[in-house]
C-alpha cells in the first residue's frame, strides 16, 4: 500500500540527479532490492508512469535488481546465502551452525540511472 | 549518435524518511525519552498487552503513548482511561506509521515530563517493519492463535526487532503452536533477538519481559 510514497521519493532523487547532470531525458534507473522487501516491479513501474509524464523522466524504465537474502554465521562468520523458500533447512555452508543474522536482502537503494 | 551516461547514485530510498528518523532520535535524547515501537498483527494483543505494562509501571516510570491506528479512536481512549498522556494517530488507509507522523505526534506529548514513549503501531506484520521510526526499541507481538510459521512468511519484520513478544500462551492447549519451530526459524535471520512468551491475560511470563525492558531503559536514560 506504500508504493505511491516510494515511487514520489525515487522520483525526486532521480529528477535532482538528472538535473544536476544537464540531461535531456532519463532512459532507465536502476534500483537494487532486497529480496525481503517483497517489491513488485509491476506496481512500481505503473505508478512510475503514472507520475512522470511530461518531466524528462517519461517514458523511463524501472529496472529492478533483486538482492538474494544472506546471514552471516554465528559461529564461524561465514556469510551464506539463505533460501526463504526453505528457510528450516538453511545452514551454513561451511560449519553446518543453524543460527545467524541477516546481512543482505533488506536493500532499498536507487543504484544509478541512465539519461541522455 | 545519441549519447547514453549512466550515473551512480547509490542512495537510500527511504532517505526522507531516515532523516527524519535521525531528528526523532535527537529529540528524545535531548529530552531523555526512550522510545519503544511496538508492532504485530491486527488483534496480536498489543494494546492489551500495553495496558497491562501501564497498570505495571506507571508509579515508576512516566509513559506517554502514541496509537496508531487506520480508523477509530479506540485504543487511545483505553489508555487514556488510565491517565496517561496519549496521541492518536489516524493514517486514514495508510499501513503504518512513518517517522514523519510520530515526529507530528511528539509535538503533542508533554516530552518534558516523560521518561518513555510507546509506539503502537498498526496492525501489520509487513509495512511497519519497512520504515524507521527513530525507536531505540523494535520489538513484535506474535499471538499464539496466528501459528507459528510467521517467520517464514514476514522475514523482514523478525529480522528487524530485538524483542519477540509472543503472546496469549494462556491459548496454547486450543493450537498446535510450536515454539521450537518458531525460534528455529527465527534465529535464521536474527539469532540474537530476545524472545519472550508471555500471556497479556493471566500475566505468566510479563515480569521477564519487564525486567529487559527496564534494562533497556535504565541503559539509555538517566532518572
Ligand atoms: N486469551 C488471551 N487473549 C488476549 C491476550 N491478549 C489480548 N487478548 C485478546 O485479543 C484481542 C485483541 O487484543 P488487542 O490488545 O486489542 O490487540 P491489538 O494488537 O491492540 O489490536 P489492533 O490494535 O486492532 O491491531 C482482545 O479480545 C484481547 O482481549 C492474551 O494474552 N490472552
Ligand atoms: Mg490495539
Ligand atoms: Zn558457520
Amino acid at each position: 500500500m506504500h508504493e505511491l510514497p516510494l515511487v514520489k521519493s525515487i522520483f525526486k532523487s532521480v529528477k535532482q540527479k538528472a538535473e544536476e547532470n544537464n540531461a535531456a531525458r532519463v532512459v532507465m534507473v536502476q534500483l537494487e532490492i532486497g529480496v525481503l522487501r517483497e517489491f513488485v516491479p509491476e506496481i512500481i513501474q505503473k505508478y512510475w508512469d503514472y507520475i512522470t509524464p511530461s518531466t524528462i523522466l517519461e517514458n523511463s524504465i524501472i529496472d529492478v535488481v533483486e538482492i538474494p537474502a544472506s546471514a552471516q554465521c554465528s559461529q564461524c562468520k561465514n556469510v551464506y546465502l539463505l533460501d526463504l523458500q526453505n528457510l528450516f533447512s538453511s545452514v551454513c555452508n561451511q560449519c553446518g551452525c543453524e543460527t545467524g543474522t541477516l546481512v543482505t536482502g533488506r536493500e532499498m537503494k536507487i543504484k544509478g540511472i541512465q539519461i541522455e | 549518435m545519441r549519447d547514453f551516461k549512466y550515473i551512480d547514485l547509490k542512495e537510500c530510498i527511504l532517505k526522507d524518511n531516515d532523516g527524519v528518523a535521525e531528528e526523532i532520535r535527537k529529540l528524545a535524547n535531548d529530552k531523555n525519552i526512550f522510545v519503544w515501537n511496538l508492532m504485530s498483527s491486527p488483534g496480536a494483543g498489543k494494546t492489551t498487552f500495553i495496558i497491562r505494562l501501564l497498570k505495571r509501571l506507571s508509579q515508576d516510570i512516566k509513559i506517554g503513548v502514541i496509537e496508531g491506528d487506520v480508523e477509530s479512536t479506540l485504543d487511545a481512549e483505553k489508555i487514556h482511561a488510565f491517565n496517561i498522556p496519549t496521541v492518536q494517530l489516524r493514517t486514514g488507509g495508510s499501513c503504518h506509521l512513518d517517522a514523519a507522523m510520530i515526529k507530528k505526534a511528539m509535538d503533542y506529548l508533554p516530552l518534558d515530563e516523560l521518561d518513555v514513549v510507546i509506539v503502537e503501531n498498526i496492525g501489520n506484520l509487513v509495512c511497519p517493519a519497512e520504515f524507521d521510526i527513530g525507536a531505540d526499541l523494535q520489538s513484535m507481538i506474535l499471538s499464539v492463535p496466528e501459528g507459528d510459521d510467521k517467520a517464514i512468511k514476514y522475514p523482514l519484520m523478525f529480522s528487524v526487532c530485538k524483542a519477540l513478544i509472543v503472546t496469549k500462551i494462556d491459548t496454547l492447549p486450543c493450537f498446535d503452536f510450536d515454539f521450537e519451530a518458531l525460534e528455529k526459524n527465527v534465529r535464521k535471520l536474527n539469532h540474537q533477538i530476545k524472545i519472550f512468551p508471555l500471556s497479556a491475560k493471566t500475566g505468566e511470563g510479563v515480569e521477564d519481559f519487564i525486567t529487559f525492558l527496564m534494562h533497556e531503559i535504565n541503559s539509555k536514560i538517566k532518572r
